[in-house]
């Protein structure tokens, strides 16, 4: 692989690194910081990268590994001081989503990051178990088991449930919560 | 840099020999939907200019450095 269809390969892959580093650690300026250490490790350890495996897997690697030895303390601080990155980064999107979007970002800054991260993988980045096995240095079982506790903590979070919580036209877990809040239920 | 930031040291807990509840399908089908528009909200959003200069800083460099240095310096 030529120096130039890695920089191409590593270009591609830098929404995906942004987004896993901003969820990991609850912070755009922590993610980007995190992401730049990453391309430069990349860069730096090229050779090391095998053609045909997957670049996005590999990077994942590279970027979880920096975030648990140097960032983890750093992302714990400035949530503390800063709370979490929902409000400030939700700007897509119509208003009622975003609200959404700030519910469900706070209840997932709440997961532990071992169940936060591997359901960010296999849940939202297209990584598959194995892909997030390996990542994690865990057993596959590991990683279902983990993202069976994700979703079923978020679903304590977000307060849904049970079936009754969860209308056919609801765009998102987040909205139950606003109303389910409020409404006693059966 | 350190090699050791590329290997996988996590050990394996063997957490996975616990009960686990199920959830309701349409609870997890709802998690997974605000999963997804959590994590391509932040895909879409524009990527700063300092990694695509970053890059091309870096690939420049290592074309001068395989041309056997030129001018220019900058990094």
């Amino acid at each position: 692989m030529s120096a130039s269809d890695f920089k191409d390969g590593l270009i591609k892959e830098i929404p995906n690194l942004r987004a896993f580093a901003a969820s990991l650690s609850g912070s755009m300026q922590l993610a980007d910081d995190l992401v730049q250490d990453t391309l430069l490790k990349a860069w730096g350890n090229s050779d090391k990268f095998e053609p045909g495996t997957s670049l996005r897997a590999w990077l994942f690697t590279i970027l979880r590994n920096t975030y648990y030895s140097l960032y983890r303390k750093r992302g714990r601080e400035v949530q503390d001081s800063e709370g979490t990155y929902a409000e400030r980064i939700a700007v897509h999107g119509n208003q009622e989503s975003h609200l959404d979007l700030a519910d469900f970002r706070k209840a997932l800054a709440k997961l532990p990051e071992e169940q936060r991260e591997v359901l960010i993988m296999v849940g939202a980045t297209g990584l598959s178990y194995e892909e997030a096995a390996e990542i994690c240095g865990v057993a596959i079982g590991t990683i279902k088991s983990r993202v069976n506790r994700a979703r079923t903590k978020l679903a304590e979070l977000l307060s849904i449930g049970g079936l009754d919580d969860l209308g056919p036209d609801r765009q998102s877990a987040a909205a139950v919560q606003r109303t389910g809040a409020e409404i006693v239920r059966l | 840099m350190s090699d050791v930031d590329l290997e996988m040291t996590e050990p394996d807990r063997g957490d996975d020999q616990e009960l686990e509840p199920i959830l309701d399908p349409k609870v997890q089908e709802s998690i997974g939907r605000s999963l997804k528009a959590h994590y391509d909200d932040l895909v879409n959003a524009p990527i700063p200019d300092k990694f695509l200069v970053l890059l091309a800083q870096l690939e420049a460099q290592e074309q001068r450095a395989s041309a056997g240095g030129t001018t220019n310096e900058r990094l």
